[in-house]
């Protein structure tokens, strides 16, 4: 799965300690999100849209494989 | 995502310690057999006893150096508490690493005790079943804390 945290973090000019701390998940866990190694459960996906006024399928897309 | 089943993060420390040090001394004992310098003789409910001297004993009272389970008790609950303590930062990803490092742990340990079953004869099979006693939980806790080791020094890729 891919995703776009990274670009929407930049977009907000959040670090990666700053969206930790707003959706209460640890930095490593953004990190390894944005890296693509976590695949978030549905309410963390939820939280992180509601967060970037996005839905969760712009900043989520499958991908060849999922 | 809340966790109910997690000891608080406070215990976590304090069990970690006290594993280690009973665990320790649990494994020196039994590797210099040294068990009976340290002596409680006393009485002990028993649900069975089948005496190797004696007559057995059921639901009744027999005597017994509870060295042995006196460390035993403090390995294996310093060790779940210490297991299933709270992180520090604990969210949905450590609980996706608790859960792959027991699932790991779990094949590992069965795998090992399989191993020996079939390839381990005699007195020295009462040792692997001695092991067995704790070897999935000591699995796990090494597997766990080196997971946890790696994600906490995961590599921070800022702007």
């Amino acid at each position: 799965m891919k995703n776009s945290i990274k670009v929407q973090r930049a977009i907000h000019n959040l670090t990666q300690q700053d969206l930790a701390e707003k959706i209460g998940v640890s930095r490593q866990t953004i990190n390894a999100l944005e890296a693509g190694k976590y695949v978030p459960s549905t309410v963390l996906s939820l939280k992180l849209a509601k967060l970037f006024s996005k839905t969760v399928n712009e900043i989520f897309e499958l991908e060849d494989g999922d | 995502m809340k966790t109910t089943y997690l000891f608080p993060n406070r215990l976590k420390m304090l069990s970690g310690v006290l594993f280690v040090i009973s665990f320790v001394v649990l494994t020196a004992l039994f590797v210099f057999d040294a068990y009976d310098q340290f002596k409680i003789k006393t009485t002990v409910f028993a649900l069975f006893d089948d005496a190797v001297i004696g007559d057995p004993v059921y639901f009744g009272f027999t005597k017994n150096n509870i060295s042995d389970e006196l460390l035993m008790a403090i390995v294996l609950c310093s060790g779940i508490v210490f297991a299933f303590a709270k992180e520090k930062p604990e969210d949905e990803m450590v609980a996706t690493i608790r859960l792959h490092s027991l699932a790991w742990a779990t094949i590992a340990n069965y795998g090992i005790l399989l191993f020996c079953y079939i390839f381990i004869y005699g007195l020295t099979f009462l040792t692997v079943l001695m092991v067995a006693m704790f070897s999935q939980l000591l699995i796990f806790i090494v597997l766990f804390r080196y997971k946890m080791y790696r994600f906490y020094n995961s590599q921070q890729y800022e702007e």
